[in-house]
């Protein structure tokens, strides 16, 4: 099953253009899949290590990184990955719905939300 | 959102990862991935299965086995690499031949950076496995990363003994190759030595601490035997050449595949070796160094010699000892050829008074200099044409250095003076050129010649000798009218001013002022004329003021003819009714008259000097075979002896013989007689006899101008004395001694022995008084 979030189409812009803007596919343990730009995925400290054709893994060929959790942990993941990036180039002056954020995240998993977190070097 | 809302969701524990953790398992597996890695074979593994392992040894605290075991792979993996790609490189100490040697040298120094590479690579693919590990446990144990560990092992392992020295041996080996001009893979050294950079040590990177130092004498010993070669095989562009060239091979060497770092040392090493012990060895390299340089024209090469010499230690001063060395020798050689020449015009009087007649009949050939200048001529022209040479050299090759002009002025200044006649030299050049050498020239052209003298007139201490000279020849110019320009005259003058001030050339001035105003007056004079008798001679008047001309009255004024003080009686009486208490002095010995002579063939018209005038006034009365003897003449016309014999000589014994001489000779003698030379005959009209010509004075001129300067110096001493004293009151003897000297500066250099006999003199006139203490002096008032 394939849920998209955000990006509705996973139509390849430019391949050259720019590696940013490439698409890597997150899957987590229970089958859910997620299509995010590169840089995204690269908002992770580890998936960035993950995808990086010099260190050359597996993962790094077929540019699917596997997050060993539950599809509503790894969506929220996710969800903050697009978050992070969106906001971290933002200018000084612009408000940063921190609050919102976190009260987005559901008191029943952010344990796992936050191992998972510390896993990922986010 | 909506979760956080809907009350109190119970909080699930998160699930165990790897309940069953076995540390060995994990660790055998991970060993096997990590083996994996340094094999590149990352390609078949999977980042996040690995990485989980080390991440779940450091959750289950054992972290200090994973580090010491990856550590330990590592070192293995390396000691492999080295036993595979270093070792066997190693180049056999047998091989002789230079390129087979180097290439084993290269090939030596490829391994090495085959092994960095690779190195390099598997520990960033395993640093980001054990990233998890490096955020927690380096910190915890104070133990480096993996990375910093890596570098470490790297150190220990490849840069050991012997590999090191193997290394750094085919390095230099390499570095010297190319030094002997073959071609070496420059990229092989630059990796091997970015290897070398990388790598830190406590003591800094392994450049500094193994490569640098031992390159450094390397270069050293290399270079000296360099010099030795060089200075023994090559001339001195040549040698200058190929120091720059092997200044800009190290430059490249340095920057394409060694470190900026070592540049300024073993820039430093250059300069020692190659330079600083032969300076003063090749500037002065016979027939090739900076003289003969000089002599040829060797812009280019004297720019390079000036670039090497300048930053070392020492180059410059080197540079302008032998620019000295040489102007002085050069100014010395002129003055030797002009003093041959002056000192032969000295000793032969008698040549020279044989000359006489012959100099005068050339006087007529205006166009060209009078012999007797000649040496002087050419004299300042050599020294400006050496001055234009010195200075081309020092705009084009010398970047207009200021220092080095410096020492140019001092030579030039020390040989011009070295010249005893310089003042009266550089006197006669501008006289010369004022006189005849405007023909031609365009006003630009004069000035430059003019504008050029000046700067010998710049290096002549003795400004009051040449001051002396340059008046008498003006004196003569303005009074024979012989200037041709007169703004050429006033330019000159206004330089002068320039250079000297003032003073110097107020006399100048008013010695041109005196020729104006005697001009006015002369037409105010021609005007009353015409209102009553004029006498029969027409009369031209100059009146020169006594202080301004440097003219002496005659001890005795000769007698004048009726005829000639008739117009003279004329001149005075309207003189005297304009200015009043003023007495004229009548110089006949500067004058010249026009006159008109009647031959048995024709009448021409002669220009001959006052004297002469009067001497021939006497035969006019006479019938045609008459004598007149010489005391006969001298008694009626009360000549002075020398001028007399001098006029007599150039009316019978020079190219127009208007008088017969009995008997005929050169020579005028006391004994001889005269008469008037009835068949006279001449091609033209208009005849000019005797013309007076600025020529180098004679030893005993030169000897009377000499005292009078001294005399004129003596005064000028006492006079800066005074003032000074009169300021200061009181000053010490080597004070006042120093003052003075530095206030004469501008006009001579004078001696502190003269200065010290004026002292004294003025101290007997009780203008000054001796102290108590015998060193200093009390003005009196």
């Amino acid at each position: 099953m394939d849920v998209d979030t955000e990006m509705q189409s996973a139509t390849a812009q430019g391949t050259e253009e720019s590696k940013e803007n490439e698409w890597v596919r997150i899957n987590s343990n229970d089958g859910f899949s997620y299509l995010v730009r590169r840089k995204v995925a690269q908002t992770s400290g580890t998936m960035a290590n993950m995808l990086d054709p010099n260190g050359g893994y597996a993962e790094a060929q077929t540019k699917i990184c596997t997050v060993d959790e539950r599809g509503i942990v790894t969506e929220k993941l996710v969800e903050y990955m697009c978050f992070k990036s969106h906001y971290q180039t933002v200018g000084p002056k612009e408000d940063i719905p921190v609050q919102e954020m976190q009260e987005r995240i559901p008191p029943e998993i952010v344990l796992e939300v936050l191992l998972a977190a510390d896993y990922h070097e986010m | 959102m909506s979760t956080a809302r809907r009350g109190r969701p119970k909080i699930k524990p998160p699930k165990k990862h790897g309940q069953e953790f076995s540390a060995e398992r994990t660790w055998v597996a991970l060993s096997k991935s990590i083996k994996e890695v340094q094999n590149h074979n990352a390609a078949n593994l999977s980042f996040e299965e690995n990485y989980r392992y080390a991440y779940n040894m450091v959750l289950h605290k054992k972290d200090e086995m994973l580090y010491n075991g990856v550590s330990a792979l590592v070192a293995e993996h390396l000691d492999t690499l080295a036993e595979e790609h270093i070792i066997p490189r190693f180049p056999a100490g047998s091989i002789g031949d230079p390129i087979q040697r180097s290439q084993a040298d290269e090939l030596l120094l490829k391994g090495l950076k085959d092994v960095w590479d690779d190195h390099e690579s598997s520990m960033t693919k395993l640093g980001q496995l054990l990233k998890y590990m490096d955020r927690i446990y380096p910190e915890k144990a104070h133990v480096p990363t993996t990375w910093v560990k890596g570098l470490e092992l790297f150190l220990v392992h490849i840069i050991k003994t012997p590999i090191k020295d193997h290394l750094v041996t085919a390095i230099l080996k390499q570095v010297q190759h190319e030094r002997e001009g073959y071609v070496i893979n420059r990229s092989a050294v630059k990796g091997c030595v970015d290897v070398f950079h990388r790598l830190e040590t406590d003591h800094g990177t392994v450049y500094k601490t193994e490569l640098e130092k031992k390159f450094l004498e390397e270069s050293e010993t290399f270079y000296k035997s360099e010099a030795q070669h060089l200075l023994s095989t090559c001339e001195c562009p040549e040698y200058l050449r190929r120091v720059e060239s092997r200044y800009q091979s190290e430059d490249s060497r340095i920057h394409h595949y060694l470190s900026p770092q070592t540049g300024p040392g073993l820039r430093k090493i250059l300069e020692d070796t190659l330079l600083i012990p032969n300076l003063s060895t090749v500037i002065s390299m016979p027939n090739s160094g900076l003289d003969s340089m000089i002599d040829t024209d060797k812009f280019d090469d004297l720019a390079r010699l000036y670039r090497l010499y300048l930053p070392v230690q020492g180059g410059l001063s080197c540079l302008k000892r032998t620019l000295r060395e040489s102007i002085n020798r050069r100014g010395k050689d002129l003055n030797d050829i002009s003093l041959g020449v002056g000192g032969g015009d000295g000793e032969g009087e008698e040549g020279q008074e044989e000359e006489g007649p012959k100099r005068k009949e050339k006087g007529k050939a205006k166009a060209r200099p009078p012999p007797g200048a000649l040496p002087a001529i050419k004299w300042v022209q050599d020294v400006l044409d050496l001055k234009d040479k010195f200075d081309r050299v020092w705009r084009d090759s010398f970047e207009s250095d200021r220092e080095v002009e410096a020492s140019l002025n001092e030579a030039f200044e020390s040989f011009v003076n070295n010249h005893p006649k310089a003042p009266e030299y550089t006197s006669l050049f501008i006289d010369d050129h004022l006189k005849r050498g405007i023909k031609g020239f365009t006003e630009a052209e004069v000035d430059s010649i003019l504008d050029k003298t000046i700067t010998v007139f710049r290096y002549i201490s003795d400004k009051d000798v040449f001051e002396r000279y340059y008046k008498g020849h003006l004196a003569k110019r303005l009074l024979h009218k012989r200037s041709v320009s007169d703004d050429a005259e006033r330019g000159m003058l206004s330089k002068l001013k320039i250079e000297s001030g003032y003073q110097f050339t107020s006399k100048l001035e008013g010695m041109f002022n005196d020729i104006k105003l005697s001009g006015d007056a002369m037409d105010e004079y021609r005007k009353v004329l015409e209102t009553r008798t004029a006498p029969s001679v027409d009369i031209n008047v100059t009146v020169m003021t006594a202080t301004f001309w440097p003219f002496s009255a005659p001890k005795a004024a000769p007698l004048m003819p009726e005829i000639l003080s008739e117009a003279c009686k004329s001149y005075e009486a309207f003189y005297f009714s304009r200015h009043s208490g003023r007495r004229l002095t009548w110089l006949t010995s500067q004058g010249n008259a026009d006159m008109r002579a009647t031959f048995r063939s024709r009448s021409h018209e002669l220009n001959v000097s006052t004297h002469a005038l009067m001497i021939l006034l006497l035969f006019e009365k006479l019938g045609d075979d008459d004598f007149l003897t010489y005391s006969e003449i001298k008694e009626a016309t009360e000549i002075e002896e020398s001028d007399l014999k001098r006029n007599l000589q150039s009316l019978a014994c020079a190219k127009y013989k208007i008088l017969r001489k009995h008997p005929h000779g050169r020579e005028i003698d006391v004994d001889d007689s005269f008469s008037f030379n009835v068949d006279f005959q001449a091609s033209i009209q208009k005849i000019k006899i005797s013309t007076v010509s600025s020529k180098p004075e004679t030893p005993q001129e030169r000897k009377e101008t000499h005292d009078r300067i001294e005399e004129e110096r003596k005064h000028q001493i006492d006079a800066c004395v005074v003032r000074i004293m009169k300021d200061r009151k009181h000053m010490g003897h080597n004070e006042l001694v120093n003052e003075v000297t530095r206030q004469l500066a501008s006009r001579f250099n004078p001696d502190p022995l003269a200065i010290k006999k004026r002292i004294e003199a003025l101290i007997e006139r009780e203008y000054l008084e001796r102290c108590e203490d015998r060193k200093s002096y009390n003005y009196m008032a």
